[in-house]
């Protein structure tokens, strides 16, 4: 079955939250790479009788198609070596690619194992303007999925500048600009002027109000100047926030006030794992952090879940790669980009028996454990910073399963732990109908992306068909079915298919007036001349924006 | 004869990329480009390239050219090698890496004969580097280790190196401290606030010295070389962001492979106490382009191998050196190569397919060859800085075909001809 091919999924229990279907038995029809209401009696079936039926898996934030993860890439060949990851072999000999994995594997593998996760959708979190062409190359490359870029603003020289001068409605133009220039989706901002810091001999800034040597702007107007722009130019997602002072403890303060200070706007705060810290010394602070999310629901955030075992940290926030490059010992990549924001890189690896890494484990299940709203704290491990997204699986089962979680967490060092939640003992498992909400309706949802996350009439068809199983960690790693844009991906639990993904961009409005100045700016100082600068031949329309 | 002007063309004579050329054709030639350094004048010449496609040595369309091609190659009696050259756009290049992986080749480029050591060196030890415009927006400081950018990379010094004005050196030149360490015959620098000489054999204790000064050790000893480390890292140390430039690209003095771990690691720990990139200067075309797409496809920068199947990694192999060993049955050129003249003669000897500008007036010979136009000249997409910046390409001119369009079209033929061999 590919596209343009009707069919009926039929017999499965539909897990549909955005439309209220929670494990009712029913068929899902396809006709053109949509959800249809019905299809002919006759049309080809699917039989998922006895499996879960659910849409397509949407990664609100990974880092998967960049510069950065090319550098990260080549800093890890010892990863390769140990991951060979030979071409698939697809329905009727079409071409398929080897590559090989390791926390960041290349990119024809990812797109086919996030597609053997179940996963149709993703974004890459972390693009700076300059390099959004590379982000478009790679994304070229990797199959099965839909993707998007976030760009990152949030020490860009020029809207600096901007927010210094005060001029705040041509910040909001110039980053509509920036947007539809790079083939962006979202506003990113990464430790807001802390990259600038870094850059600059300051090294970082700390509170919100600690002012920029350079320019006097201070992180809180920064926050704010992109959240309102970001809500101004109706961008289908708001500003998608990297707090100050990731992985120290204490920030749990700056996260705080970063959320008090941006109250009433819509906004979205990104592994929020990491900026829910106590202190002083080590410990957690999921509870006040997430009593605040509760209580606000103009929030979103993604948790950015810490799994034991590898990872590759991958930032734009150089001065935390620095510290991790002093405080590990391991290799470290520092790439700093002209006028826009940096890139730090150090492998890492998340030990049971760390203190730190446990109490990092801990705050990310607490955060989850204690939301009251899945639609606005969605899973991620901010792949692969704090793992893999090939641990979803082992994630979503420690969420479900109380008993393999006590189970785990008794294996982990407890040093940091008391006080904890986790260690007090949350009863809580998430049902299926939550998992499905914060691994696809609730990105989808805070994405903006109206098609997609959900199974009704009109929606993309991205589905996912998993065989019904009591080892959650086993029944999420291999789906039975995958069906994406309607073309049937995952046949019998093998990869058959791989077409292109879409491309989800945006291209939003801004005054024309704005461009002499910036293009001065250009000329005085990029090395990129300002005609080159836009990518173009991105091979999709960009999608609406939200009236 | 209508002239007409091509503006904000990028050239790809030498990595910096400046890609603010206007390039004046008339009559389907390139009569003026403005501003170019000699080498860009050199690279996009008059534009004239040949258009011929032939095979076993007659005229052929591209069809018979193509299924002739995937013939030889799909028949080939053993392991074949893929050369992605560096005067294709990257979409070329990422064709003829999927040609490579459907023939279980070996992949090699010009990096591995080149500025391998660099690359690999980065691997074990992570580097601290930045974008070129970085450098002239921030450094005060600039150390020039063993090179002049005025040779082989000529607009270096007015474009990103120490001459502009950037955002955080109002006062441009005279807010850098210049400093120009020679080494050898390699010389570096001219015109440097302050210059010295080092003999080939005091290079890697100086950097040592120098690493250890920065890093808070007293340095022991009279030696030419303490003092020397002693003064230069002191005047780094005071500097905002300090950029440590060298030449990642082989020169006829003979180098100390130590070099390119020395300077990461002096520029890394200069990290500590104030900020410092190091900029590895690469030479033209769009090799670092081969580098990034190998990258995103295999996970390796070179010496990729994909005889299992899937890539593995020979960092230390130059696939086009065994050309003279007969280790190959078969061999697709795409672009062109760098070879020496015994790896040419070798050639010869194999079912050669060469895809690329001037394939048909190789110096080595063929089975099949198939013109095309070069990146940046005939050809539009991307092709990277040395820096890793990806550039958009304007060509100027139209090119006989497109070498993404041959290879791709290849490709397909050949997947045809494996099915069908298969079966
Ligand atoms: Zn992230």
């Amino acid at each position: 079955m590919s596209r343009g091919e009707r069919f009926r999924i039929a017999g499965g229990r539909v897990y549909d939250p955005a439309n209220q279907v929670e494990g009712e038995v029913r068929d899902v029809c396809i006709e053109d790479g949509r959800i249809v209401a019905s299809v002919p009696d006759g049309s080809p079936t699917l039989d998922a009788r006895g499996m879960i039926v659910m849409p397509g898996g949407v990664d609100i934030h990974s880092h998967f198609a960049s510069s950065s993860c090319n550098h990260a890439r080549r800093l890890v060949p010892e990863e390769h070596g140990a991951d060979p990851a030979p071409a698939p072999n697809l329905a009727h000999d079409a071409s398929s690619r080897s590559g090989t994995g390791g926390t960041v594997p290349s990119t024809f593998t990812t797109g086919y194992r996030y597609a053997g996760l179940g996963y149709t959708t993703v974004f890459d979190a972390a693009v700076a303007p300059l390099l959004a062409r590379h982000s478009h190359a790679e994304l070229e490359d990797t199959p099965c999925v839909d993707g998007g870029i976030f760009i990152l603003m949030g020490n860009d020289e020029y809207l600096l500048r901007l927010i210094a001068a005060g001029e705040r409605e041509r910040a909001r133009d110039y980053a509509g600009w920036l947007l539809g220039a790079t083939g962006g989706y979202a506003i990113k901002i990464v430790n807001p002027g802390g990259i600038e810091a870094w850059k600059s001999g300051q090294r970082n800034v700390n509170g919100l109000d600690d002012p920029l040597a350079t320019n006097r702007v201070t992180p809180r107007a920064i926050l704010e100047t992109l959240a309102d722009a970001g809500n101004q130019l109706g961008l289908p997602h708001p500003v998608h926030i990297h707090c100050n002072n990731l992985g120290v403890p204490g920030n749990a303060e700056v996260t705080l006030a970063s959320m008090r200070t941006l109250e009433g706007r819509r906004v979205h705060f990104t592994h929020l794992q990491f900026h829910s810290y106590g202190g002083p010394g080590w410990k957690s602070a999921a509870a006040p952090i997430m009593e605040y999310v509760n209580t606000h629901p103009e929030i979103s955030v993604d948790v950015g879940q810490v799994m034991f075992g590898p990872a590759a940290t991958i930032t734009a926030d150089g001065p935390v790669e620095y510290l991790l490059h002093k405080s590990s010992g391991r290799k470290w990549v520092n790439i700093d980009i002209e006028l826009e924001t940096g890139c730090g890189i150090v492998p890492f690896l998340y030990k049971d028996k760390a203190a730190v890494a446990a109490l990092q484990w801990s705050i990310g299940l607490e955060l989850f454990l204690l939301s009251q709203d899945p639609w606005r704290v969605v899973l991620s491990t901010d792949h692969p910073n704090g793992g893999s997204f090939l641990s979803y699986p082992a994630l979503i089962q420690l969420l479900m399963d109380r008993s393999v979680r006590d189970e785990r967490l008794k294996q982990v060092n407890p040093k940091l732990l008391a006080g904890s939640a986790l260690a007090d003992g949350i009863g809580r498992e998430y049902t299926l109908n939550e998992i499905a909400i914060v691994t696809r309706a609730g990105p989808a949802r805070l994405l903006g992306l109206t098609h997609k996350g959900h199974l009704g009439p009109g929606a993309d068809a991205d589905v996912t068909v998993y065989n019904h199983d009591s080892d959650v960690a086993r029944m999420f790693s291999s789906p039975r079915y995958v069906v994406k844009n309607g073309s049937l991906v995952v046949e019998e639990g093998h990869l058959r298919r791989a077409p292109l993904g879409r491309r989800l961009r945006l291209q939003p409005p801004y005054d024309e007036a704005i461009l002499p100045h910036l293009r001065r700016f250009f000329d005085a100082y990029s090395t990129v001349s300002f005609e080159n600068f836009p990518v173009s031949g991105i091979p999709a329309d960009p999608q609406p924006l939200s009236s | 004869m209508s002239h007409q002007q091509i503006e904000n063309v990028t050239c790809l004579g030498c990595g910096c990329g400046c890609d603010d050329v206007t390039v004046t054709v008339s009559g389907g030639r390139i009569v003026a480009a403005e501003p170019v350094c000699p080498i860009g004048q050199a690279w996009l010449g008059n534009g004239q390239v040949p258009s011929a496609i032939i095979s076993e040595g007659r005229p052929a369309t591209l069809e018979q050219a193509l299924s002739r091609a995937a013939s030889e190659l799909a028949r080939a009696n053993g392991p074949s090698l893929v050369y992605l050259g560096a005067d294709l756009t990257t979409q070329a290049q990422r064709a003829a890496l999927a040609i490579a992986d459907l023939l279980r080749a070996t992949v090699d480029t010009s990096t591995s004969g080149t500025a391998a050591n660099g690359l690999i060196t980065a691997q074990r030890r992570g580097r601290t580097g930045a974008t070129l415009g970085e450098l002239r927006n921030r450094g005060d400081a600039f150390l020039f280790w063993g090179v002049d950018p005025a040779n082989r990379y000529p607009r270096f010094v007015s474009r990103y190196g120490i001459e502009p004005v950037g955002t955080h050196v109002p006062q441009g030149r005279p807010g850098r401290d210049v400093i120009s360490v020679s080494v050898g015959s390699d010389k570096a620098l001219a015109g440097a606030d302050l210059a010295l000489e080092l003999t080939p054999e005091q290079e890697i204790p100086a950097l040592s010295l120098m690493r250890a000064a920065i890093l808070g050790h007293r340095v022991p000893g009279q030696s030419p070389e303490a003092s020397m480390a002693a003064e230069v890292s002191a005047r780094l140390a005071q500097a905002r962001y300090v950029v440590v430039v060298h030449d990642a690209e082989p020169t006829d003095e003979p180098r100390n492979p130590l070099r390119a771990e020395a300077l990461i690691a002096l520029a890394q720990a200069l990290n500590t106490s104030t900020r410092c990139s190091l900029c590895s200067l690469r030479a033209g075309r769009n090799q670092v382009g081969a580098e990034a797409v190998l990258t995103w496809q295999t996970g390796y920068p070179l010496g990729v191998e994909y005889s299992r199947g899937f890539p593995t990694y020979r960092p230390g192999y130059r696939g086009i050196s065994r050309l003279v060993g007969g280790t190959y049955a078969a061999a697709l050129i795409a672009g062109s190569p760098l070879l020496e003249s015994d790896a040419e003669a070798a050639l010869a000897a194999l079912s050669t397919v060469v895809i690329g500008p001037r394939a048909s007036e190789a110096p080595f010979a063929s089975s099949i060859a198939i013109d095309t136009g070069v990146a940046g000249i005939h050809e539009g997409g991307i092709a990277y800085r040395m820096d890793e910046v990806p550039l958009m390409l304007r060509p100027p001119l139209p090119g006989p075909r497109s070498a993404t369009e041959v290879l791709m079209a290849l490709h397909g033929a050949l997947q045809q001809e494996l099915r069908r061999a298969s079966r």
